[in-house]
């Protein structure tokens, strides 16, 4: 271990240039930190080019799809709820407001007074009338009325602007970019506020609810948390640890190494161009108790072999000389349980694997330099004042007379422990087969957030403000464009300027070759008036294609979409749905003189065109292109859902299956999936398969690592079993307790291995070298109960204590790893000290066990 | 009544100088540069007919296209008139037919056909500024804007251009708070004209992109209309214009809805 020794003889040799060099690195990551970055894009959880994002972001595009901001404008006290001139106006006045602010998609912003009415007009009977619906705000209760009539006639706008119980109406505002939501939707409150303060007593309430709000807003409050959570936390420790060294000078060391550790791996983080996700928020939290505590290792032992006037530099070689190799270890797997979220197929969560890997190293590197040169920096009246503050005073305490019972008891009722502990873990398999997969952005707030609150408020009175789109497309092309080849051919055998007017068109998409095919036809037999009627002949054909071609004008298309929409609408997951079927049917009622009994679809291809050239003679002709494309080719089903519950959404993806196995799709067409709802089931999906990769893979790391660190098999599962009593403990109790594993409980199993390997690395190390000292079993126990366990357990407290902080956190993934990591400490500190010792008493032959000798044989063997 | 005469003495002014005079001194007032203005762009001759292709394109470059030949008639010079749009492409709105009785200073008579539904179906015309098929072209741009729906204040006369400040008189009809156009000297042709919202953004824009003389009146033949808010465009084609072919006032009634004169429609 020459590198080591030179390690500390560097440090306590020059500790001026250690505490430099430090300086030097802390300052440089420090100065990366102002240009953090933060990301709450759930979207973001996929890669860029993930074929399911790279989809969704496609028909976003396709289909002028945006973000949206949903305010609702919500009157519970008036009888006829939103319609009474007051609301409306209200209503009328927020949403002129939003309509001019910077970010707002302002032809797509979609409320009573920015959409059409279609009706029949009562003035001159037989018209059909196309006028803004609530151009200006009505006077009149009967004005109010009027549109209630209007809006319960189409089923495009009712549930959606206005709900079934017409006591909530809403206003959909398109934005251009989620990171405009935050800002937004101050602005939107200041109006708000403002409309409250002018009228007081209107009974008005106003919510807003949206999953681009939500995840803005979790942005905003996780950077506010952070620099909340991060230094309280620090704070915490800081406080333990006067509790047990009772000395400043002591816990300035490890204070340090903490600090510098999250400084130089945040600034890394930041520096790198990384934008700082929800999980990466969490990195100093989750730094700062594994680091402080090898310097508490290093300080403990210095303090208990430091003797006043000696040289305090030999004392220290002996203690890093004698901590190094398990320090090393402790620090490797706990760096290997994160890095192997690197395994994940979530970049975010691969990002803080790697981070906090590397702070948990570079933490350790920084106790072996800093440590020894802040103690040989020290005065030798400082030295002495340390040596007052001995650890074994406190020590004989209530903690130590419990460890030491403990150790006696696991003895002598090995068996039964033994017994309990398979009791518990097949009860636990048990609890694991019971979890429940779910996670849902806006349930990241915790209940009483007005977020949470208007997400309620809303999905009671609305269709559901959670949007999926379901998306069919004709792919089949190729067969269009032989068919007509074909027949263009047989009208001119062997016509060059066909042959070349095929050529230069051919390899343009569908609806565009045929487009300019029609265009170069018309022309030809405009110049070529000596073959017009052969042009012409070739012009009709073409047109046929072309009105082949638009898939979901036809019988066929139409039909099948109207099946699935009706299916969908008559399950209860589906608040509502639009989609062009919707919009054609009520098109065509109007047309027909707007009879209930007319609400149906066009029967023929030529009918369904004339029936959307009608609709586009309205103020927003565009609101049709987030229904289908221009070339009919593809459309979307929007659907709304009560519930942003990835559950909820499976269950509906089931439902479109089931439906597509009974019905099969039409010949060509494809059925996909789009929308923030849908993109949040797949990289859960994604997640836990990832999860259960990285969980595996550290285990085999952290095993394999356990048989080199020990030479031994037995001993190296020996080692492996705390942590996985543990896992499958938590685990289990997350089954049983109905708590959903969503997406910190998921990152939480990889990295729990990393951690609560170290009681086990410690107790068995210790419980070794001592047998072989004394080579009597209950010695051992007897020994390994006064020193280790109760280092172990001060480490489980002080790392479990350093994530309470997160128990007041507003945000509820940050309670919850606050509160499983605490719960994980606290398991497998029991688990190693109580099962640990009930196992080993079960092996007979501890001599081969512990035994020097045997270890070379096991390593051949192995 | 005094408006209308003012029109008259206006008219024999135009009859005179479509053929281009050079050195005509520059008007001043206002709305009488827009009358002028109105009268050469929908009302040109006393009937007409031409041939549109229409190319709607989206902020993605998505195009579609319609073709369709429009028929008018003036019952009035500067007042009511006829217009009669038949679809010929593309071919599932082929005889889809669109009547329009205009009636400046009034609502409109609007009809439609559609031959797929075999539906003649009236269609009440409260709001002219609603789209025209889907493209990004308005009623009103098509059939004219009644000139006295806004006040004019002749805001510029530069080397080429009139430019006219056009206010709305009733504010709330309209999704403008004002449009600015340019109206050329010689020719009187609105060739652009730009609309703002209450902001005073700009987010409308038609152009005229090429004119020709035909049959002695200056004539549109190329126009396009930008919608500046979603960055969708239309532009509009006009081909085998004709003037003055003598049709009559039955072209224009109910019957042709169904039964398009052919005769009129061919080229």
């Amino acid at each position: 271990m020459g590198f080591k020794a030179w390690l500390v003889e560097l440090s306590m040799q020059k500790p001026k240039q250690v505490f430099i060099g430090i300086l030097l690195l802390v300052v440089l990551a420090a100065i990366q930190i102002p240009s953090i970055k933060v990301d709450t894009d759930p979207e973001n959880m996929l890669p860029h080019d993930q074929a399911d994002r790279v989809f969704h972001d496609e028909m976003k595009k396709q289909f002028s799809l945006y973000d949206m901001i949903v305010i609702g404008v919500v009157n519970t006290e008036h009888p006829e709820g939103v319609y009474n001139p007051k609301t409306l106006a209200d209503l009328h006045q927020l949403s002129e407001a939003i309509q001019v602010m910077d970010g707002v998609i302002r032809q797509d912003l979609m409320a009573l007074n920015t959409v059409d009415n279609i009706s029949q007009s009562t003035e001159q009977p037989g018209t059909i009338r196309f006028e803004w619906m609530m151009k200006s705000a009505p006077e009149t209760q009967v004005q109010a009325a009027q549109i209630k009539a209007a809006v319960e006639r189409l089923p495009l706008l009712h549930n959606t602007l206005v709900s079934g119980d017409g006591q909530a109406a809403g206003i959909y505002v398109p934005i251009v970019a989620k990171a405009e939501s935050y800002r937004l939707s101050n602005e939107i409150q200041q109006v708000i506020d403002q409309l409250k303060q002018n009228s007081p007593d209107s009974g008005n309430e106003f919510y807003m609810a949206g999953l681009p709000v939500a995840e803005d807003t979790f942005g905003v409050e996780m950077f506010i948390q952070m620099a909340i959570s991060a230094p309280l936390a620090g704070l915490m420790i800081f406080v333990l640890m006067w509790v047990f060294f009772r000395s400043m000078l002591l816990i300035t060391a490890p204070m340090l190494v903490a600090m510098g550790a999250v400084i130089i791996t945040m600034g890394l983080l930041i520096g790198q161009g990384y934008t700082v996700h929800i999980m990466s928020s969490m990195i100093p939290i989750f730094l700062m108790p594994i680091a402080v505590v090898d310097s508490v290792h290093i300080l403990s032992e210095f303090s208990d072999r430091y003797k006043p006037g000696e040289d305090p530099k030999q004392a220290l070689k002996e203690v890093v000389g004698h901590l190094f190799t398990p320090m090393l270890y402790t620090s490797i797997t706990s760096a290997v349980g994160f890095a192997s979220l690197a395994f994940t197929p979530i970049p975010p969560v691969q990002i803080f694997g790697l981070h906090v890997a590397f702070g948990i190293l570079l933490a350790f590197a920084l106790t072996i330099v800093l440590v020894p040169a802040y103690i040989v920096s020290l005065s030798e009246k400082r030295l002495s004042a340390l040596k007052d503050h001995s650890l074994e005073t406190n020590d004989d305490g209530k903690l130590g007379r419990l460890l030491a019972g403990i150790g006696r008891f696991s003895v002598a009722k090995s068996k039964g422990l033994v017994v309990l502990f398979i009791v518990v873990s097949a009860i636990s398999v048990y609890g694991v087969t019971t979890i429940q997969i779910n996670d849902n952005p806006v349930r990241w707030f915790k209940e009483d957030h007005r977020l949470r609150v208007a997400d309620k408020v809303m999905n009671t009175h609305f269709s559901g403000t959670y949007d999926a789109f379901l998306v069919l497309e004709q792919t089949q092309q190729e067969a269009l464009k032989s068919d007509l080849k074909l027949t263009l051919e047989k009208l001119a055998p062997g016509n060059q300027q066909l042959v070349e007017l095929w050529t230069t068109h051919q390899d343009l998409p569908l609806n565009e070759m045929l487009q300019k095919l029609a265009f170069a036809l018309d022309d030809l037999a405009y110049d070529d008036a000596d073959q017009e009627q052969l042009w012409l002949g070739m012009l009709d054909e073409v047109e046929r294609a072309q009105s082949d071609s638009k898939y979901f004008l036809s019988p066929e298309g139409l039909s099948y979409l109207n099946g699935l929409e009706q299916y969908l609408n008559g399950s209860d997951l589906v608040g509502k749905s639009n989609s062009l079927v919707t919009l054609l049917k009520t098109v065509y009622r109007e047309l027909q003189g707007g009879d209930a009994a007319q609400y149906r679809l066009p029967v023929t291809s030529d009918a369904a065109a004339q029936t959307i050239l009608s609709f586009q003679s309205s103020h927003r002709p565009d609101d049709l292109w987030h229904m289908v494309t221009p070339d009919y080719r593809s459309t979307a089903l929007w659907l709304q859902l009560k519930s942003g519950d990835n559950q909820d959404m499976s269950r509906v993806i089931a439902l479109v299956d089931q439906y597509v196995q009974d019905n099969p799709l039409p010949e060509g067409v494809e059925l996909n999936w789009a929308g923030l709802t849908y993109i949040n089931v797949v990289w859960q999906e994604q997640m836990v398969s990832g999860m259960l990769n990285s969980l595996i893979s550290a285990f085999f790391m952290v095993l394999l690592m356990m048989l080199i660190l020990f030479r031994s098999i037995k001993i190296g599962l020996l080692a492996m079993l705390p942590l996985s009593v543990t896992i499958l403990f938590i685990y289990g109790l997350i089954g049983f307790v109905g708590k959903d594993y969503d997406m910190p409980i998921a990152v939480l199993s990889a990295l729990t291995l990393g951690l609560s390997v170290d009681f086990a690395i410690h107790f068995l190390e210790r419980c070794r070298a001592i047998y072989r000292k004394t080579g009597s079993w209950p010695a051992t126990v007897e020994e390994v109960y006064q020193g280790p366990a109760r280092a172990i357990s001060r480490n489980a407290v002080v790392v479990a204590v350093g994530f309470t902080p997160l128990l007041f956190a507003p945000l509820v993934p940050y309670i919850t790893v606050g509160f499983f990591l605490a719960m994980i400490m606290a398991v497998s500190a029991v688990v190693t000290v109580v099962l640990l010792p009930a196992v080993i008493n079960g092996i007979s032959n501890k001599q081969a066990l512990f035994s020097v000798n045997n270890d070379q044989k096991e390593k051949e063997n192995a | 009544m005094r408006k209308f005469n003012l029109i008259k003495a206006l008219l024999a002014v135009v009859s005179l100088s479509t053929a281009g005079t050079l050195q005509a001194a520059d008007l001043q007032d206002a709305d009488a540069i827009v009358e002028r203005a109105n009268l050469v762009s929908y009302y040109a001759g006393d009937d007409g007919r031409s041939e549109a292709r229409m190319l709607i394109k989206d902020a993605q470059g998505r195009e579609q296209k319609r073709q369709f030949t429009i028929l008018r008639r003036d019952r009035s010079e500067g007042g009511e008139q006829d217009f009669l749009v038949v679809f010929s492409r593309p071919a599932d709105v082929r005889n889809t037919v669109f009547l329009v009785s205009k009636k400046p200073g009034n609502d409109d008579d609007r009809w439609l056909y559609l031959p797929g539904l075999d539906l003649v179906k009236r269609i009440s015309a409260g709001d002219k500024r609603t789209s025209f098929v889907g493209s990004h072209y308005f009623y009103e741009d098509v059939s004219g804007r009644g000139t006295e729906e806004d006040s004019h204040v002749l805001l510029e006369t530069n080397a080429t251009h009139y430019v006219i400040e056009n206010t709305p008189v009733d504010a709330s009809s309209v999704e403008f708070s004002k449009y600015i156009a340019w109206i050329n000297k010689d020719t009187f042709l609105p060739e652009k004209i730009e609309y703002q919202d209450d902001n005073g953004a700009l987010y409308r824009r038609v152009e005229v992109l090429a004119s020709a003389d035909v049959q002695g009146h200056i004539t549109v033949t190329k126009s396009r209309v930008s919608d500046l808010r979603s960055g969708g465009q239309t532009t509009l084609e006009f081909r085998f214009q004709k003037y003055d072919l003598g049709m009559e006032q039955a072209v224009f009634s109910e019957r042709s809805l169904r039964k398009p004169p052919r005769e009129w429609l061919k080229r």
